[in-house]
């Protein structure tokens, strides 16, 4: 790697978010032609790093030089001018606008004809990039909306690296692709390494991580604690450097055997909703981890929501054992049912309040007629010090919390119900490996004590290793169904996705 | 919104700091106590004379009774300009019943309001239509309904006894409503559900609330209360007039965002705010008539104020939240 040219240069980065120091004093080299991933636990600085990187928050103190130019970004549009682009983690582009414009958002200035935005212009550059990447099936004059999140995503990956930016910050967009998605996005990753310049990239995705990167820099708790090369290195080598210690504790569950409980404990049965599921059935049993697999859109984010009373336009039953129809949300929870949605922050948690708030707002009605303060704070803290929840107090806002701090306050919430049936879209979407591993010990355990458990999952690795049967989803409908196998392997469950 | 509120990442035990946001819930305090010590000296103390707190505590209970439906509206992130022209509307559904009798001319009153509320409800929560535009066609159309009726001599005056209005009785309605409101608000798994559609209401509905039930609820209960309070103002005022109830839904407005109310609702919010907020804009209002300024002037001072606190209060973060 001492040959690489030097592109990037970060002189002593720093930022501090009130009392947090989020980045501590980090210096880091970005060579031209590599793929340098940033690795570190949720809250370990990488995201902030980029983010000040690319303009999106101000530099708290220190340079970054590019091509022995100090530059500091005042905004996304700003870094863009520079050669810096950044792919964000959540949803980068703006509703009611058409592709062509939120991907000329902020750089209008090109199209304009004595005053007047030419949108045709706009509109035949836009299909032309989006053609040209193989992203011929979205159109350029069409409303973002009528798109998925997955083709949004890809939308916003054109929008970022269509200009050839020096350099192409990627931040764990990964988890919001399906295995289609994120191949499209290696293509391209590789793409603008091959023109020799530089993509940094953050993901918590180990095998990922080992795949794409040349070089690997690991933050733990904003401070930087070294970069090696990929060939060097393992992927435990790397859990270690990124926890501080050694991880061994087991990460999936061990057992192989087939599943213990028979006796049903929810069936849905030839449910339709309109452009989500297609005459889907299927039972959950007591005392078994289900997993639902597939590609982001093939539907089965929607199983969760229609299992919980949540969709809209939903055909066909939803059954618990003892005959109860579920239709609406609050039967569903009534009857001990819990549902997290992969939309932690806006379907799941309510941001702006507070942790009690969040972890109590169901069980209010089981607290009797009058509810005390007293009593949601000492629900709120015994169920988040059984998760272990990191925070300052349970009546600090949701908002502060990092992403597997967060999760942690939705899963508080339903072991405070004392739901049975917990349906859970994504459980680990975003969240660093020792939360992950909290989480899946606790599953396993929930599933020892016989409660129901569904798992929706775009990682495959998390389906083979927690789930007794898992079901794959193609197009609305369930493709297949795979038995708990030691011997499975991902191309296996790969080959029914698509 | 703090600091600490605001980070995206926070993983170390954070330590409280004192910044703005830490004494954000005394400024209201704060506020009330320097208006009144600045009227106190600009009127040489004549602003508490025993003559003039009687004369503003007697202004205080119609808004307060119509802050408390408001307050559980604006809780949830959502708006009403239309309490004044019900407030209108209602009182002339009082002048005509309590020909009659008065208990009837009370149930007349609240149900015209809840009534009103309902309309309100079925547009915005039903037809989903963002709750400032329905209620401001809402005040359009009732100022037209008010106009009408006021034509006619005969609805122009009260045949309300002037004595009802007295100030041990309005004191009791007023902190019973009070009391009654800090009950539910606090006590009641509604008051929680109402913070938790202001702080968001798509996670409230999955976490079981009954988003749109509670929501027609709180604004059919507005409609009575203020219907309620049109029972006050007429035995107050002893007539309704074309401008009965006018611009009581920006009184209402101001003094909760002077108590310290966010705009956008949601778990900032506190009871105090109807009680601070209705003081501050009652001795702001007395002030400023007392050094002898015009309506227009008062009006242009209030509005001041209103954009000075709300620019500095409000919780920026989420004010697109607003419905």
């Amino acid at each position: 790697m001492a040959d690489k040219e030097l592109l990037l240069h970060a002189e002593q980065i720093d930022k501090s978010f009130g009392p947090t120091h989020a980045v501590d004093h980090v210096s880091l080299d970005f060579y031209k032609g590599e793929v340098h991933c940033l690795i570190g636990e949720n809250g370990s600085g990488k995201s902030t790093f980029t983010n000040m990187l690319t303009g999106i928050l101000p530099i708290g103190s220190g340079t970054f030089t590019l091509e022995g130019t100090q530059v500091a970004p005042k905004n996304q549009v700003d870094a863009n001018h520079l050669g810096i682009a950044i792919v964000v983690q959540e949803q980068g582009t703006l509703d009611g606008l058409t592709v062509a414009e939120n991907m000329f958002l902020g750089d209008e200035g090109q199209f304009m004809r004595g005053g007047i935005k030419d949108t045709r212009a706009m509109v035949k550059k836009a299909q032309e990039l989006l053609d040209d990447y193989g992203f011929g099936h979205i159109k350029a004059q069409d409303p973002i909306e009528n798109y998925t999140f997955e083709e949004r995503k890809l939308v916003e990956i054109v929008k970022a690296t269509w200009f050839n930016p020096k350099v192409l910050v990627v931040d764990e967009t990964t988890t919001a692709l399906s295995q289609d998605g994120r191949d499209h996005l290696f293509r391209i990753i590789h793409r603008v390494r091959d023109h020799g310049d530089c993509v940094i990239m953050i993901d918590h995705d180990m095998d990922i991580v080992m795949a794409i990167s040349d070089r690997i820099s690991i933050l733990r708790d904003g401070e930087y604690i070294g970069t090696v090369a990929t060939e060097e290195v393992d992927a435990d080598r790397l859990k270690t450097l990124m926890v501080g210690r050694e991880m061994n504790e087991k990460y999936y569950r061990t057992d192989w055997g087939p599943s213990l409980a028979q006796d049903v404990a929810i069936t849905m049965s030839h449910v339709s909703v309109p452009g989500q599921l297609e005459d889907v059935s299927l039972e959950l049993h007591n005392g078994e981890i289900l997993g639902i697999g597939g590609l982001s859109e093939c539907g089965m984010h929607e199983v969760g929501k229609a299992l919980f009373g949540a969709s809209f336009d939903r055909t066909g039953e939803v059954r618990l054992a003892d005959g109860t129809e579920i239709n609406d949300i609050n039967t569903a929870i009534d009857r001990g049912i819990a549902y997290t949605s992969k939309d932690r922050d806006n379907e799941s948690l309510l941001i702006n309040d507070t942790i009690a708030d969040n972890i109590t707002l169901p069980s209010l009605r089981d607290y009797g007629k009058f509810i005390t303060a007293s009593k949601v704070r000492s629900e709120a803290e015994k169920y988040a010090d059984l998760m272990s929840t990191k925070m300052v107090g349970v009546s600090q806002f949701v908002s502060a919390l990092s992403g597997g701090n967060k999760q942690k306050v939705v899963i508080a919430r339903w072991l405070a119900k004392g739901s049975d049936i917990l349906l859970l879209d994504s459980p680990t979407r975003g969240i660093d490996i020792k939360v992950k591993s909290d989480i899946y010990n606790l599953l396993d355990e929930m599933r020892k004590q016989g409660k129901a458990i569904l798992i929706i999952s775009e990682e495959i690795a998390e389906l083979m290793g927690m789930c007794d049967r898992i079901l794959i989803m193609k197009d609305r409908k369930i493709a297949a169904e795979l038995a708990r196998d030691r011997d499975l392997t991902d191309t296996d469950i790969i080959q029914y996705m698509i | 919104m703090s600091e600490t509120q605001t980070a995206v990442v926070v993983e170390e035990e954070p330590t409280r700091r004192l910044t703005l946001s830490a004494i954000r819930p005394f400024l209201p305090f704060i506020g009330l106590f320097a208006l009144l010590g600045f009227f106190a000296i600009t009127t040489n103390g004549q602003i508490l004379s025993v003559r003039n707190l009687t004369l503003m505590l007697n202004n205080t209970y119609l808004l307060f009774i119509a802050c408390v439906g408001v307050f559980m509206i604006m809780t949830m992130g959502s708006l009403d300009f239309s309490q004044g022209s019900l407030l209108g509307v209602a009182s002339i559904v009082v002048c005509v019943l309590s020909n009659y009798n008065v208990v009837l001319a009370v149930v007349g009153g609240v149900f015209t309001g809840a009534a009103i509320g309902a309309v309100n409800a079925f547009f915005h929560v039903k037809r989903q239509i963002p709750s400032f535009i329905v209620t401001n066609c809402m005040m359009f159309l009732l100022r037209g309904v008010i106009q009408f009726f006021t034509n006619t001599p005969i609805m122009g005056a009260s045949y309300l006894q002037r004595d009802l209005w007295n100030m041990p009785l309005m004191m009791t309605i007023t902190v019973i409503t009070l009391g009654i409101g800090y009950f539910v608000f606090t006590y009641t798994s509604l008051g929680a559900q109402l913070k938790a559609i202001g702080a968001g209401q798509t996670a409230a509905r999955f976490a079981g609330v009954k988003v749109k039930k509670v929501k027609t609820l709180v604004y059919i209960a507005a409609g009575a209360l203020t219907g309620f309070a049109a029972f006050i103002n007429c035995i107050k005022v002893g007539s309704v007039t074309a401008l009965s109830g006018m611009m009581l839904e920006t009184q209402i407005l101001i003094s909760l965002v002077m108590g310290g109310m966010p705009i956008s609702g949601g778990a900032k919010v506190r009871f105090t705010n109807i009680i601070v907020g209705v003081l501050s804009y009652r001795i702001l209002n007395q002030g400023l008539v007392m050094m002898g300024f015009d309506t227009m002037m008062q009006q242009l001072i209030m509005g001041v104020v209103f954009l000075v606190v709300v620019a500095l209060f409000s919780d920026r973060e989420s004010i697109s939240v607003i419905k």
